[in-house]
């Protein structure tokens, strides 16, 4: 048998608060596509980053083509030909494509013409279309990717590493994706694809390395597994999902947007002429590749920004003006999509957590002295209603899982939302158990007559959870549909900006 | 409360490292260290007026740190502290000045205190609205307001405020109706060292127990999540800089009606950089603005006495040697605070996980 | 009136040194908040170095060495410590005043006149000092004044046009990618710095081997915070900070004018005025070139 390229030999990575990564092996051969898959957290990333440089590791070694290497820094990594692609995109927003490529592989002077001449012939043998000369940040995201994978292709990868790829992307540029990963290991170069969905394993991998919790679970190889054996590897336990009772959805809207446009200084098409209403009981879908004004959406609704055009209506008063405390006040609850930066102060405990959305409540407060008996005991009840892990009140934000966190930010809002529930991503790289709660409260709210409005970018959930489902595609909805109506497929042609009856959208 | 009590070790250790680098520094004046450390201690232990003296020194670098502890709580940076005091300064004597023979001595001076308190909110409320309104780098306009404040508290020492003598650039000393009273006979210690105690106490209370503190902590730690809980962050970067800039103005009161007596140039020119010293060794905690104060005055007095010490020649300057090295040694001591504990979790996890 | 203007680009030459120091520092994400320090060290550097020697050369050598020394310290801490900037200055600007008063002391005792150097001489460049008022405002300057001509091209190349230019702008904007693509985010910083400490600490001697030809521990008087506003001014590019300090400079010189003159306008007013003008326009300006991770220390793991 031959030599594997890459090959991971018993490797221990420990962070301050979890081990990352525990005795993981693994190898890579020559032309081959291997996937690395797992929930969010099983420590897909970190064995990656480790083979990259970016991380240190504490056991165990790293063979290059049979040779035991030390890789200290991306440097050590990159003269081995290996590249990474990280999740989140490593540009610098301001600088151009090529600026972006060359940094850290030229010496002295640079001619920039010559570079661009250079790397748009790399791009020419792919078939990429890229601007070399915008700053990067002006650009799609699904033409960052391009530039990042340039980058790799510029200083002649031969193993490319890309982390959860696809996350960003419509189902049609995710098969373009594919395309090229196909292309690109048919010249004899290797791909680690690092994702946590079980199509995409399907459709490109060769060879299956499933990890949970920090440890590799098992290998398969693609033609000898099933979606369903992945999962179960994946998971580790069997999930049930939530029962969606089907009934007629009330007449009388709680939320109701007309119109509603958001023009910005960097995005003249946030939010276009959108309007749905949501009803009592209701939970509401947005569906959509992510960036495509959902988060804008979230802030015209939640008071954060205000629409330039259009109305927007709570049981049919007019809130478009009304600021973020008053709305709080009117019964709007809001999970954010980001967590650490909008919803949670990491360095305060579970209890000022909870206080943060009730401070303009008096209930709260004897003469402006906050009251600490009444907070604590509220919040620990909440800690045991939504089985959050944490010990009590006093615990603080930032000691707790991601999971964890959630569910007790959604606890906070549910109590709050006596109307509405605008819930962004809500289970967005949280493990299976968390979502499974989360979806559980989401129902419990709908039971409760509460009008929900949930956006994400996972179909799975959206098909799941929601009554109807509306499809955004910058800045517009492309739909409104009741659950059942739409295919994947259908839904992936909405996602990217063409409509049923054929045109497209938007451009 | 374990972690508190860790960072306290922490910075005690870093203290005293710093004043034995200091203290090694002192060979290049050919004496030994220890002797000289030993007389200057004793010579301030024995005394009970430079012990007042510790206290008196204490006093304006209780209010300047506060100052700079205050918005260091909602994560803005004021580094004016040094303008508004000195905008408290000039309040505080023209008020005494221009009152001292109309008013009896306790109105007289609850109207200076509010007068002080006021003339560096003011200042700190201009910072903060700059910042709230314009987005502008607080940091920057509260530098620049001191030097424009210092030259116009020059101005007034040549023209309006200056002495009826005309000769030097000062005021008239104020009459003694208007001197804060002395606390403890035979030193200068005086009331305002009981106003700076409450002040610090009153901080810690409004910042952890009330409503406003809440918000204000909140505004700090993460004011995206604070904004979207309906807190106006403006609002917050307001208040925020008005009470630091009036705890700043009140060491005007302190020290006009308390010590000096008088307003002259160069007044206290360096109490708004020792309290941001002092505000970090007290890790923002304005309890511990107090004791790191009373170290710092500690500090002041052991250089004074030192540069006094009979044919060592020691400068005064020593002062400022060992208060930059012990500062650097507490900013120091908190990385590795911080990098040992997390050894320690590591260490813990690699136990546990494999 | 060509006094003035002479006089202007003479007292620019500390300003512009320092403040395109900060440019590069700041670009790659790091704020010197030590650089009053590093200034008060250079000038003492300078004035310490010329007084023993009786050599301006070592004299200036030893400043540049003195800012290297600070800067090293200070991006010790805040970089590889990775603390705060602001405070960290803060205490290093509190250190210098020492060090220096405490040295001078060592090395001098209480002297009973005060100590004097030989300022640097201006130089005529041949031919172009004979140009009517140009030749004189430009080209009758000290040996600093020439280096700082000669920074202005040599940092605009660097920043924009080389390999090392392209990473230092990365690194204030996305440190991550930096990291990523194999350089060492802490090794830009750290060297920035270092470099930017040791033309700070020749910037700072200006002010006693270039000017004054004596040493006191207020001689930089809050300069080397007038030079980190002129990276803000200047919007963190080289050019900026030219017009920053051209600025700044003329300000400078206009007050020393009318302190001696006699005048109807306050002199404190004219010698607050740069610093009015700074607080003006980091209000009032709309366009922002700020680093996005200015400030920001970069941790790599945790």
């Amino acid at each position: 048998m031959a030599v594997p390229v890459v090959e991971l030999q018993h490797v221990t990575k420990c962070f301050a608060k979890v081990v990352a990564n525990k005795d993981v092996s693994l190898s890579v051969n020559e032309g081959e596509v291997v996937a690395l898959l797992g929930e969010n957290g099983a420590g897909k990333s970190t064995i990656m980053k480790i083979l990259y440089g970016l991380y240190g590791l504490d056991e165990g070694k790293i063979l290059i083509r049979g040779k035991e290497v030390t890789v200290k820094n991306p440097a050590d990594a990159m003269a081995q030909g290996i590249a990474m692609i990280q999740q989140h995109f490593s540009l610098v927003p301001t600088h151009t494509a090529t600026e972006n490529i060359i940094l850290g592989n030229v010496h002295g002077f640079i001619p920039l013409k010559d570079y661009t001449e250079k790397l748009e012939k790399i791009a020419a043998e792919y078939g990429f279309e890229v601007p070399m000369d915008k700053p990067v940040g002006e650009l799609a995201v699904g033409q960052q990717q391009k530039i990042e994978i340039l980058k790799a292709l510029y200083i002649n990868t031969n193993v490319l590493i890309m982390d959860e790829p696809t996350a960003v992307l419509t189902p049609q540029e995710s098969d373009n994706l594919m395309t090229f990963i196909k292309d690109f290991t048919a010249k004899g170069n290797s791909v680690i694809f690092i994702t946590h969905k079980m199509k995409e394993v399907m459709a490109v991998a060769d060879r299956i390395v499933v990890m949970r919790n920090g440890v590799v679970v098992d290998e398969v190889r693609r033609e000898s597994t099933s979606e369903q054996e992945l999962a179960r590897l994946m998971i580790g336990q069997e999930i049930v999902p939530p029962e969606r009772t089907e009934e007629a959805i009330s007449e009388n809207e709680v939320l109701t947007l007309e119109n509603v446009s958001l023009k910005e200084k960097h995005n003249a098409k946030a939010l276009q002429h959108v309007s749905f209403a949501i009803h009592e009981g209701e939970i509401f879908g947005i569906a959509g590749v992510s960036g495509n004004g959902q988060d804008d959406l979230c802030d015209v609704i939640c008071g954060l920004k205000k629409p330039t055009e259009g109305r927007i209506l709570l049981r049919g008063e007019d809130v478009t003006n009304s600021s973020i405390r008053s709305r709080n006040g009117r019964g709007i609850g809001y999970v954010p999509v980001d967590r650490y930066r909008d919803a949670m102060v990491m360095d305060m405990n579970l209890a000022e957590n909870v206080l943060l959305k009730r401070c303009f409540d008096k209930n709260w407060f004897n003469k402006g002295f906050i009251r600490r008996k009444m907070l604590n005991e509220y919040t620990n009840r909440l800690i045991e209603k939504h089985r959050v892990k944490a010990n009590d009140y006093a615990d603080m934000a930032g000691g707790l899982s991601g999971g964890n966190q959630q569910k007790v930010v959604l606890g906070r809002e549910v109590d709050l939302a006596g109307n509405l529930l605008v819930l962004n991503q809500p289970t967005r790289g949280l493990d299976m158990g968390a979502v499974d709660r989360i979806h559980h409260v989401i129902m419990e709210e709908k039971k409760n007559k509460k009008a929900v409005l949930l956006i994400s970018t996972e179909l799975t959930e959206i098909f799941e959870m929601c009554d109807r489902i509306a499809v955004m595609h910058d800045g517009e909805i492309m739909g409104i549909y009741r659950n059942g109506e739409l295919t994947t497929q259908e839904i992936g042609l909405l996602m990217a900006g063409v409509s049923l009856d054929g045109e497209a959208k938007g451009e | 409360m374990k972690t508190k009590n860790n960072v306290l070790l922490y910075n005690i250790a870093a203290v005293l490292v710093g004043l034995v680098i200091s203290a090694l520094l002192l060979l290049f004046m050919k004496v030994n260290p220890l002797s000289v450390c030993g007389q200057a201690f004793s010579k301030i232990v024995t005394d009970g007026y430079n012990l007042g003296e510790i206290l008196v020194k204490a006093t304006p670098l209780i209010f300047t740190s506060l100052a700079f502890a205050f918005t260091y709580n909602a994560n803005l940076f004021n580094i004016g502290a040094q303008g508004q005091f000195t905008m408290g300064a000039i309040i505080a004597v023209a008020l005494s000045l221009g009152l001292q023979s109309v008013l009896p001595t306790v109105i007289l001076l609850i109207v200076v205190l509010i007068g002080s308190f006021a003339g560096g909110a003011v200042v700190g409320g201009l910072i903060g609205g700059a910042k709230a309104k314009f987005g502008a780098n607080e940091f920057l306009v509260s530098m620049m307001s001191t030097y424009v404040i210092t030259n116009f508290m020059d101005y007034l020492l040549r023209t309006s405020l200056q002495e009826t003598k005309a000769e030097y650039m000062q005021t008239d000393a104020i009459s003694s109706s208007a001197y804060l009273p002395n606390i403890i006979p035979g030193t200068r210690v005086h009331f305002g060292f009981i106003i700076a105690v409450a002040a610090a106490v009153g901080v810690w209370v409004l910042l952890n127990k009330t409503n406003l503190g809440f918000q204000i902590r909140a505004v700090g730690k993460n004011r995206f999540a604070a904004q979207l809980a309906g807190i106006s962050t403006g609002r917050i970067y307001i208040i925020s800089f008005m009470i630091a800039g009036g705890l700043a103005g009140m060491a005007g009161l302190t020290e006009i009606n308390g010590v000096q007596h008088m307003l002259l140039r160069d007044f206290n020119a360096s109490i708004g950089s020792y309290g941001i010293g002092i505000a970090i060794l007290a890790n923002g905690n304005p309890l511990g603005c107090i004791f790191a104060s009373i170290l710092f005055g500690f500090l002041n007095v052991m250089g004074t006495t030192m540069g006094r010490l009979p044919g060592l020649n020691i400068p005064a300057s020593i002062i400022e040697l060992i208060e930059g090295i012990v500062m650097i040694c507490v900013i120091i001591s908190y990385a590795v605070r911080g990098n040992v504990e997390n050894k320690k979790k590591k260490a813990l996890m690699r136990k546990a996980g494999v | 009136m060509i006094n003035i203007l002479t006089r202007a680009i003479m007292m620019s030459t500390p300003l512009l040194l320092g403040a395109l120091a900060e440019v590069f520092a700041e670009r790659t994400g790091m704020m010197i908040c030590a650089i009053e320090g590093i200034f008060l060290m250079g000038a003492w550097g300078g004035f310490v170095g010329t007084y023993l020697t009786g050599s301006m050369a070592v004299g200036l050598l030893l400043a540049v060495a003195l800012g290297m020394t600070m800067a090293a310290l200070y991006a010790f801490v805040t970089v590889t410590l990775g603390q705060q900037q602001v405070v960290t200055g803060t205490a290093m600007n509190i250190l210098a005043v020492g060090l220096c008063t405490y040295f001078q002391r060592v090395l001098f005792g209480v002297p009973t006149t005060p100590l004097q150097i030989n300022t640097l001489p201006n130089i005529e460049i041949p031919l172009l000092s004979k140009i009517p008022v140009i030749g004189e405002i430009f080209f009758c300057q000290n040996i600093l004044t020439y280096f700082a001509y000669l920074l202005i091209p040599v940092a605009i190349f660097v920043l924009y046009k080389t390999a090392l230019g392209l990473a230092i702008r990365s690194c204030g904007e996305n440190p991550v990618a930096v990291d990523v693509a194999g350089l060492s985010v802490n090794k830009i910083r750290f060297l920035t710095v270092l470099t930017a400490g040791g033309i700070g600490g020749l910037a700072g001697s200006f002010y006693t081997v270039g000017y004054l030809g004596m040493f006191s521990s207020n001689v930089i008087g809050g300069r080397g915070w007038i030079a980190f506003a002129i990276c803000f001014l200047g919007n963190w590019s080289p050019k900026g900070a030219i017009l920053g300090t051209v600025a700044f400079g003329l300000a400078d010189a206009l007050s020393i004018y009318f302190r001696t003159g006699s005048t109807i306008v306050p002199t404190e007013l004219i010698i607050a005025l740069p610093y009015i003008l700074t607080i003006l326009l980091t209000i009032f300006r709309s366009n922002f070139n700020v680093p996005a991770k200015l400030g920001i220390p970069y941790k790599k793991e945790s």
